[in-house]
């Protein structure tokens, strides 16, 4: 924990050295997500509902998928970013180094520029929360903690995928980004709206639906399911199932990567 | 039990080619090549010993120093460091374990360097004090008080060098390795980096293995070398014993005053003309100087007279071209 706290520190000082730099990044980044919920808003200003879900309620999607996916790539930079890591050979430098080697890709980057489309994300989720009557309880502020977190979970390890493939030298990418970028597209929607078969791709496979969507709905108080409502704080957990899943198959990776050297 | 203990340690790397022939089934078609990059390697090395890794570009140098850390997993052999084997339980081992790669940094680049020395502690553990006396001698041993607080990408080349060596030696590893630690150094900072090293191994008991193309390196440093070529190993032993197989000619350079009859000197040794100087070339082995030497002062009046041994890197470059590397 120590270690990754001052990874983070150290790689915001070497960010702050480019403050600037940073700085117009960052504004960059609020513009574009905010062009995004911009988009967002004027379709819904035309149209007032999409499927059963009125404006407000699809802010709150778009401002809990552009959030978490903002915070994934905040931290998550060193798995995104992974391939170029490998390509430079410096993932041998980490191999030399007494700790986990997935903790230390993570700690190994920062994405600091992410913080505008956090912020726009989490403006979105406020603003449709006022003017959403949500009865408000303990436990949904914790769910909603918990649809974050999980959530970034499921990014990462979609991320991973990525990761993984680098070792094969695989060049796939734009498969695997359709799931990334395309599924951070799709489901800032609810996963309900769509054709069933991008449904069933966003709640079994890449799980946003399970994560997200299940829960977030019965949140606004519009359940897409018939689950009792203890169940919307298990499915979440398919985020960290999905991760673990990777955080296996990445491992895997590396033994090959160690037995080939390639 | 030795501390390094490597039997028939060998590493084949195998690489998928697209076929040069063969129609449309070129498209999926894959060629499976083999690539021996180490071959049946047999060593020892004892504790505190400093080893030189020498061989020319892709002679399996650092297959064999990726095999050592860990870093790879061999195809055939086995090998022990400290009685493990580096390839299982990672964590283990390179916690016992420094490196300084000379092309390749090892510290972070936009942070004052002691921000770096302070995320290694972290990283390796270590107890606060222990970190900051190791440090304080590190710092006062490569004077580098000058510029911790500055950032990596701002120190020269030598100052960086030995920030490296700093950030590989702070959680006091048994075992250092060393990938041409010198290169584009200047002078004065290869002497004092050198130092510096010998200290490090005999004072702290290092093992090093140093892998160079810089013969003075190899010269100051090691006693023992290891030559890779192909693959294989194919000398360990001495450096002194290996450089007299090699250095079998020499050269004397020799200018008369006046004429001078050389007809003697032409029978026994190789003799050209540089100018007004004659260069007699002999094999000590067959004609020892000894002999040589009245023959020459016979010759005529000596003005000037030099002796010249073949410098290391011509010698090594023999032992390549003999070894057919």
């Amino acid at each position: 924990m120590r270690y990754m706290f001052h990874s983070f520190r150290m790689l915001m000082k070497s960010a702050m050295q480019y403050r600037s730099s940073l700085l117009m990044q960052v504004i960059a980044q609020v513009v574009l997500t905010g062009g995004e919920l911009l988009a967002v808003t004027v379709l819904l200003s035309r149209f007032h509902v999409v499927g059963h879900w009125q404006a407000m309620e699809i802010m709150f999607f778009f401002g809990v998928m552009q959030s978490s996916f903002a915070l994934t790539e905040l931290f998550g930079r060193g798995v995104a970013a992974f391939q170029g890591f490998v390509g430079r050979g410096e993932f041998d430098s980490l191999l030399l180094r007494p700790r986990p080697l997935l903790l230390q890709v993570v700690c190994s980057q920062l994405d600091p520029r992410r913080v505008g489309s956090c912020a726009v994300g989490v403006a979105a989720i406020v603003i449709a929360a006022s003017r959403l009557e949500i009865a408000w309880t303990v436990g949904k502020v914790l769910l909603l903690a918990e649809v974050v977190l999980c959530s970034m979970l499921l990014t990462l390890g979609l991320f991973m995928i990525e990761a993984t493939m680098c070792f094969f030298s695989v060049k796939s990418i734009e498969m695997v980004n359709v799931l990334t970028y395309g599924g951070r597209s799709t489901c800032q929607y609810p996963v309900d709206i769509f054709p069933k078969p991008l449904e069933l791709l966003f709640t079994y496979l890449a799980p946003f639906a399970l994560c997200m969507h299940w829960p977030v709905a019965w949140v606004l108080g519009q359940p897409m399911t018939a689950l009792s409502p203890g169940w919307y704080f298990v499915t979440p957990l398919a985020g960290l199932v999905f991760f673990l899943l990777m955080t296996r198959v990445w491992y895997w990776g590396v033994r090959r990567y160690r037995s080939t050297g390639t | 039990m030795a501390f390094i203990e490597a039997k028939g340690l060998s590493k084949v790397y195998v690489r998928y080619n697209a076929p040069r022939t063969g129609g449309i089934s070129r498209l999926w078609k894959r060629e499976r090549q083999e690539i021996p990059a180490l071959t049946d390697a047999n060593f020892t090395i004892d504790r505190g010993e400093l080893v030189g890794l020498i061989g020319p570009n892709g002679a399996g140098k650092s297959t064999t120093v990726k095999l050592l850390t860990g870093i790879l997993t061999p195809t055939g052999g086995t090998c022990t460091v400290d009685g493990r084997t580096p390839w299982e339980n990672r964590r283990e081992h390179v916690r016992r374990l420094g490196a300084v790669f000379g092309q390749r940094t090892q510290l972070w680049w936009d942070v004052p360097i002691r921000d770096s020395f302070l995320l290694l502690r972290d990283i390796y553990g270590l107890e606060e004090k222990r970190w900051q006396r190791r440090l304080d001698g590190l710092v006062d041993a490569l004077e580098l008080e000058g510029f911790l607080n500055a950032p990596l990408r701002q120190l020269s080349l030598g100052q960086r060098m030995r920030a490296e060596l700093c950030g590989s030696l702070l959680h006091e590893p048994q075992l250092l390795f060393l990938d041409e630690p010198t290169i584009g150094l200047d002078a004065v900072s290869k002497l004092k980096l050198r130092a510096f090293l010998r200290e490090e191994n005999e004072r702290g008991g290092t093992t090093i293995l140093l892998t160079t193309h810089d013969m003075e390196d190899m010269l100051a440093l090691c006693s023992r070398v290891m030559v890779l070529g192909h693959g294989r190993l194919l000398y360990d032993g001495a450096l002194d014993a290996l450089l007299q197989r090699y250095d079998t000619v020499h050269t004397l350079r020799v200018t008369y005053d006046g004429g001078a009859d050389v007809s003697a000197l032409t029978a026994a040794a190789q003799v050209t003309r540089d100018g007004d100087a004659f260069i007699l070339t002999y094999e000590p082995a067959t004609l020892p100087t000894s002999t040589l030497l009245p023959m020459v002062l016979y010759a005529g009046r000596v003005r000037e007279m030099t002796l010249k041994e073949q410098n290391v890197d011509e010698l090594i470059a023999r032992m390549y071209r003999e070894m057919k590397l």
